[in-house]
């Protein structure tokens, strides 16, 4: 049974309420599935809409088969999906420790159990649990904001780029523990804008233009789709999606 | 002169320690809430009469009269925010800013209403002053000055150890991600309020003590409250704290070289100060 599944989704923001236009997706538990697409595709929206921070117009988000469409962030968290945001995604005046018992509000007698799996599992953060959150490299508050998403024990795993404005080294870094984490029995959902990179470590892969579904498939498979490539690698197989637009160009 | 101005240091920290209990108040709503709650005058009269009447007619001690004013003032809190407040939340921080004043004016009347424009004393045993060679310090200055270290090391306390507390301060640094951890942002937008509000009553009780109840008590505090939060960068807890006692030492030296009645104008020259040196305040805004 897949963990998270999305069926015409469709939603976005006041200003412009159609942005995402008939999304539909689903990943299995222990499955990295990455969303990529050009600038604008309603990628971030997509995991506003799937985390209750946007009320969806149309469609149906389901985890686990139980339908949990439109709830809010809160009753999110307790049907087991958590988000990690692309940017300000730890509490920075707080301690490593405090970000990482924010993580598990909900269920506090847990605590105490989720942080020594968490630590056990990014050392790092054991290292640095009395430290403020803001003194950490821009990698270490990945890591910090990954532990905090993972002490409420999430059955799906929501992250909005999590490589941005990392150097290629963190960047790969990371990468490995997502797919850790993957490994690990939670369905994970990547937004990325450094796609190669991405549908390398990914098991599938699900490229949006202009709000919908444009390709879908094994992650490998896509990477190596010329046309795949020629719309969104520049056709040289390196580097990072090119975010001008030109998906959306050639889409049409 | 060196003896006047190691009496107004003492006199200014003492004064400053005091300050401090409802301009942690003030930062704190404005870290949570995003807007200057200027009713803070007013909700420090509303503990300060509370006080008094738990203090005169029932003849509690300061100690425990001083969680009556929290408890009065932290209602009347309440009802500012949710009455007056929250129903111009969608029209900014501005106008909410100004709903909190006319607010406050309303409270300082029903005051007035209801005491009466005498100025009112607690029920004090009258106490020779502590001579330490040429200083001077009175028991009920260190007194007031206790109680108001034990009102923030409670502070400090609940934000850092209790789970609302450090909601509160979550909320304060990235309310967005609050959210997405599970935070109902309405609760703590409620303990915040109420807390704030709260400390505000117990920093006019204090006051209060060191002078006497009237219905402009909170009144007069509020520019120095203000001044003290915005020194030390508004939203900052430990700012607040470092910014109302340089405010309180300030305000008793510059009595040492201007008339008395010139007093509030250290207030408006920090003010100044700031938003023209440095406008994130010495410890910059929301520094936890």
């Amino acid at each position: 049974m897949t963990a998270l599944a999305v069926e015409e989704l469709t939603g976005g923001y006041a200003a412009a309420d159609h942005v995402v236009k008939g999304v539909s997706l689903g990943v299995a538990p222990g499955e990295l599935l990455c969303v990529i697409g050009p600038n604008g595709a309603g990628k971030s929206t997509v995991l506003k809409l799937l985390t209750g921070l946007l009320r969806p117009r149309a469609g149906r988000v389901a985890l686990d088969g139980r339908d949990v469409t439109g709830l809010s962030p809160r009753r999110m968290i307790e049907a087991g999906l958590v988000l990690v945001p692309q940017e300000r995604n730890v509490f920075g005046t707080l301690t490593v420790e405090e970000n990482l018992a924010m993580g598990c509000f909900l269920d506090p007698r847990r605590a105490r159990a989720r942080m020594a799996v968490v630590t056990d599992r990014f050392p790092l953060l054991a290292e640095r649990r009395r430290q403020a959150a803001r003194s950490l490299s821009g990698g270490q508050r990945q890591i910090l904001a990954m532990g905090q998403a993972l002490m409420s024990e999430p059955r799906v795993l929501l992250l909005d780029e999590p490589t941005a404005g990392l150097s290629p080294k963190a960047a790969a870094d990371l990468f490995a523990l997502v797919r850790s984490t993957a490994a690990s029995g939670v369905a994970v959902l990547m937004v990325e804008q450094n796609a190669l990179q991405a549908m390398e470590v990914s098991d599938r892969a699900l490229v949006l233009v202009d709000g919908r579904n444009a390709h879908e498939g094994p992650a490998p498979a896509l990477a190596r789709d010329p046309e795949i490539r020629r719309l969104f690698l520049g056709g040289r197989g390196a580097g990072s999606m090119d975010a001008s637009g030109t998906g959306r160009e050639t889409q049409r | 002169m060196p003896e006047a101005l190691i009496q107004a240091l003492i006199n200014g920290v003492i004064a400053g320690t005091i300050l401090a209990v409802p301009a942690l108040g003030f930062t704190a709503i404005f870290a949570v809430l995003n807007y200057p709650n200027f009713a803070i005058g007013a909700l420090a009269t509303v503990g300060a009469y509370a006080g008094w009447v738990g203090n005169t007619a029932f003849g509690l001690p300061m100690a425990a009269a001083l969680p009556v004013a929290f408890v009065a003032a932290a209602l009347a809190g309440l009802a500012v925010q949710w009455m007056a407040v929250k129903p111009l939340e969608a029209a900014g921080a501005l106008m909410m800013a100004i709903a909190s004043l006319a607010a406050g004016l309303v409270l300082e009347n029903m005051l007035r209403f209801g005491f009466g424009n005498e100025l009112r004393g607690f029920d004090l045993p009258l106490l020779r002053d502590w001579r330490f060679g040429a200083f001077r310090v009175g028991p009920q200055q260190v007194e007031n000055f206790v109680l108001a270290l034990a009102c923030m090391a409670l502070l400090w306390a609940f934000l850092r150890f209790s789970r609302t507390g450090r909601a509160m301060r979550a909320v304060a640094d990235n309310r967005d991600l609050a959210l997405l951890r599970g935070v109902d942002p309405v609760r703590v937008a409620a303990v915040t309020v109420a807390v704030g509000a709260g400390l505000a009553g117990m920093g006019g009780m204090l006051v209060g003590l060191d002078t006497s109840v009237d219905p402009l008590v909170g009144t007069r505090l509020v520019l120095s409250i203000f001044a003290a939060a915005v020194l030390g960068g508004l939203g900052s807890i430990p700012g607040a704290v470092a910014g109302a006692i340089a405010i309180g030492v300030a305000e008793e030296v510059a009595v040492l070289a201007f008339n008395p009645a010139y007093r509030l104008v250290v207030g408006f020259v920090a003010i100044l100060a700031v938003l023209t040196l440095r406008p994130a305040g010495l410890f910059g805004t929301r520094a936890g």
